[in-house]
């Protein structure tokens, strides 16, 4: 007994051998049946082709194999075929050559010759072709050998597939009419089918899968069929509608075979034009739900609607046909039924339909969006008390579903108009729904789609909830700090997108966006929150100037309070730089709008948070600097107020931590008193204080550094000095006199030859090149270049 | 090899779904178009008798399935092919980027003698489409793969127009017919005394 592994790995090598043997047998008889027919030696032609075609009596062969044997007997009878043709011509009579090949022995190679015989018949045409036709289909129920008759038949269809009666064709007429031409192709086509068919029956059930995979590989040769009748001129939609579509169905639906009906419909779909399903759409649509409830119909259906939906986009003068049959109408009862028809239909598979449902409206009726809507909710029907989706395929599909309006219509305004829409989405996953979040985000900023109502920005909100808050499906697992960051930015720049020209219904959409973003979470207003101040400082702008109406709803002290309460957030964070920032911004626009108490309420917090929450000695030196640089800036300030800020700054900044950052900031501080705009503060003696100040600290650094050496700090910080000196010198400051600025420059250069002193060439290059401005400066002929005269250099 | 044979040539049509092989074969053989789709399944051909230079032929012209899974069985139906012509529509680069595919798999498949000079024949289909506007592969493009594929005949067809269609299956017939070499000679290794016919030291009686 061999083992069954080895008796596995023999099979190939067998049908190679089994092949081999008969291949050479064909060519055996082959020879001398070209011997015979050299000779015109018609008894021995005969007798070689029958021995030749015997071969094809093997039941050994895999349907590949049998089909590499047939096609090597087809070839040789092309010559017989030839032959018989020149023997007709010789003065013997077809009728006698179709008598003559019965005589063969055995059934499979007598109906071989016949059809070779019959086709040089009809296209003599001494006998009506649909006679002759009849007569070979009919014969052919001598073969019931499934493979061996599947074949016999497919040859039958290739030598008759140019003589067939058809409208137009030479045998129409005396031969027949298109009638007969589908009566033959479907009789044919119908016994093909049950041999088809009943293979799955024979044999052992333990070979069922081997089967299974042979049935598989023979079915195009009983799909040809319909490719025939497919290419029939006279087959119109009227013959489609009436004969060959019901009598295909007929086959497809009663066959109860899972392989043949998927198949089958496959074919019909792909063989037959649009034009034809369109106009018999019900009649196709209505077998599905007949189908065994087994058959992967949805694909069935999806490749129908896809065909459908590629002949819409086609042309626009296609599109009257589809509203003339209702196609929609048509296909969505259909994808309800067979959804209903196949209960254990997977969820994708459901999905999907929908998809294909979609994708057909969005090419056919793009003005329908109540068709759109109407597919979302039957897609929501079906997931009805699923909850999250977690199976991959069915996400996929759930994500083409939503992402396909999307793209069509390019507009999310659209797709808020859509009460089903998040109702899907919300069935997704919270990964994935991220996603889609992302995707809708994306699609908003890529088409610069403007959000421009409260009510639109809450649809949308609710939409994106996964990104603005931690929704339930929150995994217990850290979410990726870069992911994170990246999302909230997303959401951050979506801000910019919520606009209306109205103030009244822009503050609506800033009050609406802030609810929402609240729910957030620390984490999230971090990057929410600050581009919200933006948005409303950019609303203080467009109001400003303007007079307040009585029965405006929004006024800028609203305004001003919601920017208020909205920074105020930040310390939930916290985030006190940021506020801080914020807060300065918030007291420019204030200020702006020549509203004092605000601005100086809004310096207050910004000092109260430097104060009290900003430790980190680099995050103090920037943010003094900022609360210079903006208190500078800010104009609105009577004398009592200004006074109180800027001495705050002025003693924050020569409480730095570093001497260097004091004495810079100290400066700074010296702008606080000279604004050089028209009608600006111009405190000469008070500039003079912090300048000398600044210089006090430097010397005391410089003092410090001799101490420790190797510090560079000091030099440069008179240079910086030396510098300030010459602005203010040049800006009419009559405090500062040539004297000062002589002095100083001594001291530089004193300082620079100093042992002590290490060389910094950046410093050397700093100085250098202050003293080349003030030669420049002493060039000029007027006011500025007189006064420069008093410096020597 | 038979006058027989010789008489009877055998041409196979190949390229990606749509491109218009079957149209082609159906304008060429019938003198028919229908712009309507309709997937071909199997493998299915036409013969047309056509003569070249002074020799009358029939050429069978065997139309294919674009769509793989309408060719379940396999391409033996490739065997003793004398020309191959390959079909692409100007207007799709996909189906052009695809030739590569369709000959190198025939040459593997039909396993000619000498696959170096087997004879192929490029249609470009589909020119009249939109007056050439939508057209994205270039003539000059077409003619630049078929002189690197080893001087392969180039023409520019429309199926539904009846342009060059003629020109170009000449072209493939000269071509199938040119193509000599010469099926194996079978020789059987014994002959059978027994049988009551006389037999030759040669087997061949040509």
């Amino acid at each position: 007994m061999q083992q069954p592994a080895q008796e596995v790995m023999s099979t190939a090598e067998e049908q190679e051998k089994w092949l081999a043997d008969a291949v050479a047998l064909v060519q055996h008889n082959a020879f001398f049946m070209h011997r015979a027919l050299d000779a015109n030696n018609l008894r021995d032609a005969l007798k070689y082709s029958a021995q030749m075609l015997s071969e094809l009596r093997t039941s050994k062969l895999s349907p590949q194999k049998y089909y590499e044997l047939y096609m090597r007997t087809f070839d040789e009878l092309r010559m017989l075929e030839v032959f018989f043709k020149e023997e007709s011509k010789r003065g013997r009579t077809n009728a006698d050559l179709y008598e003559l090949v019965q005589h063969a022995g055995n059934i499979l190679p007598r109906l071989y010759l016949l059809c070779t015989v019959g086709s040089v018949y009809i296209k003599s045409k001494e006998a009506p072709a649909k006679d002759v036709l009849k007569d070979l289909v009919e014969m052919s129920r001598g073969v019931q050998h499934p493979i061996r008759g599947l074949f016999l038949r497919s040859y039958l269809s290739q030598i008759s597939r140019d003589k067939l009666p058809d409208v137009g064709s030479e045998f129409e007429g005396e031969g027949g009419n298109v009638m007969d031409a589908v009566e033959f192709v479907l009789q044919n086509f119908t016994e093909m089918n049950k041999l088809w068919v009943r293979m799955q029956h024979q044999g052992p059930a333990r070979e069922k899968e081997k089967r299974e995979k042979e049935r598989s590989e023979l079915r195009e040769l009983v799909g040809k069929n319909l490719h025939v009748l497919s290419q029939l001129e006279g087959v119109d939609l009227e013959m489609y509608k009436e004969v060959v579509l019901p009598r295909v169905l007929e086959q497809v639906v009663n066959c109860k075979d899972e392989l043949a009906q998927y198949y089958l419909m496959d074919c019909i779909i792909q063989v037959f034009p649009d034009d034809f399903h369109l106009q018999t759409l019900e009649t196709l649509l209505a077998a599905c739900p007949q189908l065994q409830s087994t058959v992967d119909i949805k694909t069935v259906m999806s490749q129908l609607m896809e065909r459908l939906s590629n002949y819409a986009a086609s042309s626009p003068e296609v599109l009257p046909e589809f509203l003339q049959v209702e196609a929609f109408t048509k296909l969505s009862n259909a994808v309800v039924k067979v959804i209903e028809a196949q209960p254990d239909m997977p969820l994708v598979g459901a999905v999907s339909l929908h998809v294909a449902l979609l994708t057909f409206i969005l090419r056919v009726h793009i003005d329908r969006l109540d068709y759109v809507d109407q597919v979302l909710g039957g897609c929501v029907k079906k997931l009805e008390g699923k909850g999250k989706v977690k199976d991959n395929k069915a996400t996929k599909q759930l994500v083409a579903l939503l992402t396909a309006p999307l793209e069509k219509y390019n507009d999310v305004v659209t797709m808020l108009k859509l009460a089903n829409y998040s109702k899907v989405m919300a069935h997704l996953d919270y990964e994935t729904n991220k996603v889609m979040a992302t995707v809708i985000i994306q699609s908003i900023m890529k088409n610069g789609t403007y959000i421009t109502t409260a009510d639109k920005v809450d649809a949308l909100f609710e939409l994106l909830r996964e990104l603005i808050k931690d929704g339930e499906g929150l995994p217990a697992e850290e979410v990726d700090e870069e992911d994170f960051k990246e999302e909230q930015n997303l959401v951050a720049r979506l801000v910019h997108m919520l606009v209306n020209p109205d103030p009244d219904e822009m503050f609506k959409i800033l009050t609406t966006a802030r609810k929402h973003f609240r729910q957030g979470g620390p984490r999230r207003l971090e990057y929410t929150l600050a581009p919200l101040v933006f948005s409303a400082s950019k609303l203080v702008r467009s109001l400003q100037g303007r007079e307040a109406s009585e029965d405006s709803p929004v006024s800028l002290e609203k305004i001003f309070q919601f920017l208020h309460k909205t920074v105020e957030d930040l310390s939930m964070v916290p985030a006190p730089e940021l506020a801080l920032r914020l807060y300065l911004q918030c007291a420019e626009a204030a200020s702006d709008c020549n509203m004092e108490p605000v601005a100086y309420e809004f310096f207050t917090q910004a000092f109260v948070i430097y104060e009290e929450e900003i430790a980190d000695s680099k995050a103090q030196v920037t943010a003094i600097h900022l609360i210079i640089g903006t208190l500078q800036r800010t104009q609105v300030f009577g004398v009592e107020n200004r006074d109180t800020l800027t001495h705050k700054a002025t003693g924050y900044s020569a409480k730095l931590l570093k001497k260097p950052d004091q004495c810079r900031a100290v400066f700074a501080c010296s702008h606080l008193f000279w604004v050089d705009d028209e009608g600006g503060v111009k405190d000469g003696e008070r500039v003079l204080l912090c300048l000398k100040r600044a210089l006090r600290i430097a010397n005391a650094a410089q003092q410090m550094s001799s101490a420790t050496r190797g510090s560079n700090g000091p030099i440069t910080l008179f240079v910086e000095i030396l510098n300030k000196y010459l602005y203010y010198y040049e800006k009419g400051n009559p405090q500062v006199t040539s004297n000062v600025i002589q002095g100083l420059l001594e001291l530089i250069q004193t300082e620079m030859q100093s042992e002590n002193t290490v060389q910094d060439p950046g410093v050397d290059a700093f100085f250098a090149s202050t003293i080349r401005y003030i030669q420049y400066q002493k060039l000029k002929t007027d006011e500025v270049g007189e006064r420069y005269a008093a410096i020597q250099t | 090899m038979s006058a027989r044979k010789r008489t009877l040539l055998k041409v196979i049509i190949l390229g990606d779904s749509g491109v218009g092989k079957t149209s082609l074969m159906n304008q060429y053989v019938n003198k028919k178009f229908t712009a309507q789709y309709k997937a071909t399944i199997g493998a299915d051909f036409l013969t047309k008798e056509v003569q070249v230079e002074d020799r009358l032929v029939t050429m069978q012209i065997w139309d294919t399935a674009g769509q793989e899974r309408f060719q379940s069985l396999g391409v033996a139906f490739y065997r003793g092919a004398d020309c191959c012509v390959l079909v692409y529509d100007v207007n799709v680069m996909k189906s052009f980027d695809n030739l590569e595919n369709w000959r190198a798999e025939f040459l593997i498949q039909a396993s000619p003698q000498d696959p170096e000079n087997f004879p192929f024949v490029v249609l470009g289909n589909k020119v009249d489409v939109d007056g050439g506007n939508s057209r994205v592969v270039s003539e000059k493009k077409a003619k630049q793969w078929c002189t690197a594929h080893g001087n392969i005949p180039y023409f520019e067809t429309s199926a539904k127009e009846d342009y060059n269609v003629d020109a170009a299956f000449q072209c493939i017939a000269k071509n199938a017919l040119k193509n000599e070499t010469e099926e194996e000679i079978y020789l059987p290794d014994t002959i059978d005394v027994t049988q009551n016919r006389p037999t030759k030291s040669s087997a061949c009686e040509c």
